[in-house]
């Protein structure tokens, strides 16, 4: 797991599928991206989402999710996840998982397992930032 | 004993800071009073507290040097 400041970029998409590929035993990569929504909340536009993170426990409950996955899943062999900090503009992506396995069942089946305990249990925060630069802090539906 | 409180998300934003050291602390009762008589205003928010990266679900016992975090509903992804 991996916070990183500002979006993830196609540069770091793009190093982790290769880094994904160097594993030989597996046949399948699901890969989620998180992008942010450029909102219309009370005909204000969302320009982009300021993220905060309890940066220690989020590294300790990400190893948890991987460890939870792992003995869910037993055809997965890796899972990168690389979140963002700081400003992330609308079209931009702030989350990367890619969870690596023998099989697609599984893989596809473990990444959307993951995304959602991403979102429940590491201490990130957002606050969306309008045009007028008015900022609110948004919770996850 | 020596406790540091920090806060995260909107908290920080209503506390005006993101830690703040208490000292001379007796329980984690003594510690949630004194927070509250700080910031009364954190009392109208939802969140759940963390001692040391930990997400307790009943009054822990704290020792010299903890870490209290107090957490607002989280929003990753």
């Amino acid at each position: 797991m991996r916070l990183i400041d500002g979006p993830v970029s196609p540069g770091t998409i793009s190093e982790a599928v290769t880094k994904g590929r160097k594993n030989s035993d597996c046949g399948a990569h699901s890969l989620f991206l998180g992008q942010v929504r450029g909102d219309l909340i009370e005909e204000k536009q969302v320009k982009a989402i300021e993220y905060s993170a309890y940066e220690e426990m989020v590294i300790m409950e990400a190893d948890k999710i991987n460890k939870s996955i792992l003995s869910e899943f037993d055809d997965v062999k890796t899972i990168e996840i690389i979140h963002s900090k700081g400003l992330v503009r609308a079209g931009e992506i702030s989350l990367l998982v890619m969870v690596s396995a023998g099989h697609r069942d599984q893989a596809s089946k473990a990444c959307a397992k993951a995304v959602e305990l991403i979102k429940d249990k590491l201490p990130i925060w957002k606050k969306e930032v309008f045009e007028d630069d008015s900022r609110q802090w948004k919770q996850n539906e | 004993m020596e406790i540091s409180v920090l806060f995260f998300g909107v908290l920080a934003e209503v506390t005006g800071t993101q830690r703040k050291h208490y000292l001379s602390i007796k329980s984690f009762g003594d510690l949630k009073h004194r927070i509250e008589d700080d910031f009364p205003e954190i009392m109208h928010y939802n969140f759940r507290i963390a001692v040391n990266n930990k997400i307790i679900n009943e009054e822990p016992l704290l020792t010299h040097g903890d870490e209290i975090a107090y957490l607002p509903p989280f929003a990753g992804g």
